[in-house]
Formats: C-alpha cells, structure tokens, sequence
C-alpha cells in the first residue's frame, strides 16, 4: 500500500474578508523521507500542517482555491478514522492532545477509534510502549509526564495507529535537548525502520545534521524547497561567562521544593542580582517553572523568600503580584484583554516606569519585535504561537516589575524574533535595574548574551560551573 | 461466594428512579431504609477509604439539622412528621447518590451508560476528558488570579472578565483536544470498537423493575410514617 499526499494551487485564508495565509501552494510529499518544514513566526506553518491532516478547514478557515489530496481523494472527504490510518498529527502543546487519564488508556483510545478488535488492542499497547522504550510508563497518569515524555505517548499513540505520514508541528517547543534528541533519533527510527514518512516544523536547526532529506521554507504565502546546508554548521554552545552581581532585593532562604512527596529541590540559599539578566537551565522535568510558581505564591514551597528583607509572606497578594512579574509558559495565559491595543493600553496605564516607557520607546518596541504589519484591533488569541510570544513578553516588560522572571519567553520564536526579543529583555533590565531570570532551552542563543547562569541538577541550584559541552 | 457489585448503568437507574420517587414520598421510615440499604451498599462496594465515608455522613448532618430544625420551628400542622420527613430524606439523597459515586468511577459508569444505555460516545468522551482535566482547573484559576494582579486588576468573583477569561480558555483547550482527538481518529458518528463495559445479566433488570416497584407501592400505597 503506498500513501500519496499532494497540495494542488491551494489558497487558504482564515476569513473571507481577510488576505490569504497561504497562496498557490503546489507540493507534493515523497514517501519514506525526513523533511523539515522552517519559517519565521507567524508565517503559516501550523496552518498548513492542519491543512495536510483536514483539521482545517474543518476546525476553520476556509480554503479559497486548490485541493489536498490523499490518495488522490480530497483530505477533507475522509473520514477521521480513515484518515488516521495514512497520517496523523503531533501537536505543539503536549498536554493539550489527551483524552484519557493514562498513558495505557491514551493508546488505546486511539485503537478503538480505528476498530481495531479487542483482542489486538493490549498487544498493540504493549508493542509501541516497547518500541519507544516507555513500558515504565503504561499506567502512568498522563498529567504527571513532562512535556518530552508526553510529546513521546504522543508519538506511540501515532505509531500505533500505524500513519504512514507523521507530522509533527513544532513538537520540541517545550521539550529539554537531551529529550529532544532522543525524540529525534526516534523519529529517524520510525522513518528507516518502519518506513514512515516524517514532516516537523521546527525554528532550532540543531541536531538535525544527517536526519533531513528535503528542507522546506514557508516565506510569502509560498512554500518553497531548500537546500538543507544551513543545518550542518556545526554551532557550539557557548559558555556563560559567570558576572554574577552582588545587588539585589530578592533573596531566599532555605527554600525547597516537592512535588507528589518527590523532592525537587533541596534547601537553597541564593538571590538575583539586580540590573541582570541571568538564564535558568536545567533538564526537563527539575523543577524551573516550579521553582517560579514558588517565587510567585503559585505552588508550594519550605523556606523563606524576602524581598527587601522582609518575609514575603508578609506581603499582600495583590502587591507581591506587582514586585515579581512572571511571562507565563503558555502565552494565552497572560493575556487579560481581548485586542493587541487594549493589551498594550493596560500595561502602560499601570506601568511601574511610566517615566521610561513613554509611547515613542513602546512604539519602538514594537516595531523591533515585527508586530506592525498586524492591526492593533487583532484578537490576541487569534495571533500565532510566536506573535503571542512577542506581545506577551513586550507587555510585561512594559509593566517593569522589579523582579522578571520569564518561562520559556523565546519558545518557538524564528532566530531574528529570537534576538530581538532578547535584546529588548536586556536592555529593560538594565535601564531600569530589573532581576531578570529566563527560563529557556535555546542555549546556543542565550549563553552568549547574559550576565550568569543558574542551573538545576542534582536537586539543587547553583551557579553553572565551567565545563566545555557541545 | 464473592459478592459482585451491580453495573453502573443499573446501578444509575436505581438511584435515578428512587431518587426522583423520594421526591414526593413523604416517609421517614423508607428514608431510613434507603440510606441504610445504600450503606451497606457503600461499605461492600466502595473505592475509597472507610474514613471517607464517615466525613461524607458527618459534613451533611448540619445541612440535615438545618433542614429538620426550620421545619421544627416553622411548621404549623404536624411539624414533627415533617421535620423528621426532611431530615431524612436530605441522607436519603446523599447516601443514594453516594452509593454510585462512591463506588463507580467516572470512566466506568460513563462506559457503561454509552455500552448498554446507548449514551453518545462523542459525549462520553468529552466529559471525561473535561474530568481529568480537572486538577489544572485549579491551578489555572490561580494563573488567571495572578495574570491580571500582575496588570493592576483585581478579579472579585462577582465580575464578568473573570468567567469571560476562564471560558476563553476552556474553549482554546477544547478546540485543540478536539483537533488532536480527530487526528487520533475519533469521527462522530462511526463506529469504534466496543468499549470496554461490565457485563450485565438480565437479573439486574430484573432486580431495578423490583426496586422500583415496590418504593412506588410502599411509598404512595402503603404510605408508612
């Protein structure tokens, strides 16, 4: 049975009154390859991909010209189930593609779907949770996995459905390098030994030196081919060179952290300097974002923090929430008004440096971050997943907090973004003496550009020692 | 010989028919009964712990005092009878209610009404999915606290922008979990493979019609205290 997926002169918008997202797009898959699909934000990749599995124009949107055939048989007219068995779709955010409790229940869910007979379904469970190696998992609660565990039950889930085309969109955005490599070889696995075909939208080249066979680029509505040299520059990561300041308002005191009765972090003393930008690292799954959900009241944690020596504790609610500022993992979390202009008005209305963000400086941001070509009355829930990233970040550095903590603010941002949003984040902090602490896995991009490094491993923190890593 | 719980599907009818009936019979003595016989029911059958059970009987007492005591204090022709008749039947209700909730979980019982009482698969899949999801819900509303604290605003419960941006959200999650969910290969509509559902011998029919009819005959006909 060979599986053919072609894109014939499509044209896709979201509205009728609105301008295409993708226009004449001709394209057609070869079977049994790894290809990668780059592009900066907002350009229509997560479009397209829902476009080749028939979520849209289904789930929205509307296609204005062209066809997508599989099989020679318009995507759309198929039947979900049928579907499932020619291609399948690994989504962006990773908890948010499960219906079910555990990772055994996930699994076979998905077989169920398919009528799959009874008797197959636990053989199958047991065969894909072997084949990935995740057999400790099966009846793991699926709301327990970090992200890169539940990126790979996603996978399994995929892999039992037994899709000849994966696609995977973006499916490293919160996923730590070690687990990333391994999702990767286990894709070059999938597609060498079990003759899938694999497509990923990515923004970080790294590690994909001899798995891509066809390099493709969305620019201008257009889907183009490319060459796929400029993923075998070798880039070494860059050591942190260590300045860390001895300035600072918050501090903390023996703090550690547990989550399920399983020690996270043991007792930790330590401050963030002020007027720097230092970066978070650590391995999935250690404890960052817990660690900011503590210094933010949102979790629980033993131990003291004091922001100008007094216990935090001591604070209201409402006025700690005004010293510690915090970028939220997932955008849509931040936002607290509807359109870009209102979001934007709000923080500059309640600004803790109204002095320094005059609306020439907020202008100037927001034309370095690329947002102009957007109209100020666009929904912000309807922005994609790096122009959300942008406004998010820019409206809590407008509000100033004198403590910034920022989790995973340069996710699946395209490089320029990247280095524009960071720039901003270092020149705020250091005009206005904030203590800013990124969380973020684009190690290559940052070590270079900030102040120190702190590290989890071991269950504890410390500042990153200096040993040479690729 | 082990005792065998009922299905839940069954067990749902039973609390289904004697509840909506204890609306109307005016008993403290089946109300007695009713709460003693789910007990028992609880006891033999449940998943959680023994402790549970007692806190679920304590914590309602003040709500049954309460009931038992306004009627007490309020009533004007046979108030004994009547407060006595509320009080119970506030247990009655609970303990019915509990006697499936304590020992079926959602998953199980949602399966089996889709298997032998032909509820939508579409539908029991989005309600459990909305079920475990439950433990972010809590954390998320702390995340929405914190987001607009941040921005200067304060969200009271009374307010408006507060329900909009839980909806906003729920709804993000929903569209993509129905996203994922399609391209897993769930289609509304088609056949899947059987679910996965307790047996259910023909005597537990049996047994439901009995129950039923007799609480209608004891509770209109007889009419006991």
């Amino acid at each position: 049975m060979t599986t053919t997926l072609t894109v014939k002169n499509l044209t896709f918008a979201y509205t009728d009154n609105q301008p295409p997202v993708l226009e004449n797009i001709n394209f057609k898959l070869a079977l049994n390859t790894f290809n990668l699909l780059v592009g900066p934000s907002g350009c229509g990749k997560s479009t397209f991909f829902k476009l080749l599995a028939g979520l849209y124009p289904e789930y929205g949107g509307k296609i204005t010209a062209g066809d997508i055939l599989l099989n020679d048989v318009s995507v759309n007219n198929i039947v979900p189930f049928e579907r499932a068995k020619y291609l399948a779709m690994l989504f962006q955010n990773p908890s948010r593609q499960f219906a079910m409790r555990t990772v055994e229940e996930q699994i076979t869910f998905a077989l169920e779907n398919i009528q799959l007979d009874r008797s197959k379904i636990k053989q199958r469970v047991a065969w894909v949770l072997s084949e990935l190696h995740l057999e400790n998992f099966t009846k793991r609660e699926l709301l327990t996995l970090s992200g890169g565990e539940q990126q790979r039950v996603a996978l399994a889930t995929i892999l039992a459905l037994d899709s000849q085309i994966i696609l995977l969109d973006e499916p490293f955005a919160n996923v730590d390098p070690v687990a990333r490599k391994q999702l990767l070889h286990d894709l070059k696995k999938l597609q060498l030994k079990h003759h899938k075909t694999i497509f990923i939208t990515d923004h970080d080249f790294s590690n994909y030196t001899g798995l891509v066979d066809n390099l493709y680029k969305i620019e201008n509505k257009q889907l183009t081919k490319g060459s796929t040299k400029i993923l075998d520059k070798i880039i070494f990561s860059k050591q942190t060179q260590q300045n860390f300041g001895s300035l600072h308002n918050l501090t903390w005191n023996n703090l550690s952290l547990s989550i399920h009765d399983k020690i996270l972090l043991q007792p930790n003393t330590l401050y963030l300097p002020k007027g720097q930008v230092g970066l978070l690292s650590g391995a999935n799954g250690v404890g960052k974002s817990t660690f900011f959900g503590a210094l933010t009241h949102q979790t629980t944690y033993e131990g003291d923090i004091f922001y100008q020596q007094k216990l935090s504790t001591k604070y209201k609610r409402k006025a700690w929430a005004q010293i510690i500022g915090l970028v939220f993992q997932n955008s849509t979390d931040q936002f607290v008004r509807l359109t870009i202009a209102e979001e934007l008005n709000l923080s500059k209305k309640h600004s803790l440096h109204p002095e320094y963000w005059t609306d020439s400086r907020i202008n100037d941001a927001y034309q370095l971050l690329n947002l102009t070509n957007l109209s100020k009355q666009h929904i912000v829930y309807q922005l994609s997943g790096g122009q959300q990233r942008k406004l998010q970040v820019l409206s809590m550095l407008i509000m100033a907090q004198p403590v910034l903590l920022l989790d995973e603010p340069l996710a699946s941002l395209d490089s320029t973004s990247l280095n524009n949003v960071l720039q901003l984040i270092i020149e705020v902090t250091q005009a206005l003496q904030l203590s800013t602490l990124i969380i973020s896995h684009q190690l290559v991009e940052v070590r270079p550009q900030i102040d120190y490094e702190l590290e989890i491993t071991d269950k504890t923190l410390h500042l990153r020692r200096t040993t040479n890593e690729t | 010989m082990k005792l065998k719980p009922l299905n839940p599907a069954i067990l749902f009818l039973i609390m289904l028919g004697i509840g909506l009936q204890t609306t109307f019979v005016k008993s403290v003595w089946l109300n007695c009964i009713v709460s003693l016989l789910s007990i028992l029911y609880i006891i033999i059958f449940r998943r959680v712990k023994l402790k549970t059970i007692f806190i679920v009987i304590l914590v309602t007492l003040p709500l049954a005092f309460g009931s038992w005591w306004s009627f007490m204090l309020f009533g004007t022709t046979d108030k004994w009878h009547i407060a006595w008749i509320y009080g119970t039947r506030v247990y009655a209700y609970l303990l019915i209610g509990s006697a499936l909730t304590l020992t079926v979980s959602v998953k199980q019982l949602l399966f089996n009404l889709a298997g032998h009482l032909k509820l939508s698969e579409t539908f029991v899949f989005g309600l459990l999915a909305a079920f475990n999801l439950l433990p972010r819900v809590r954390q998320q509303f702390k995340r929405i606290q914190y987001s607009a604290q941040m921005r200067g605003i304060t969200y009271r419960p009374w307010q408006p922008g507060l329900y909009l941006r839980i909806i906003i959200i729920a709804l993000n999650w929903s569209g993509d979990l129905a996203e994922a969910m399609t391209s897993q290969g769930f289609s509304e509509g088609y056949q899947r493979t059987a679910l996965q559902t307790q047996r259910l011998p023909k005597w537990q029919w049996g047994l439901t019609i009995l129950l039923l009819l007799l609480y209608t005959y004891c509770g209109f006909i007889l009419k006991p205290w």
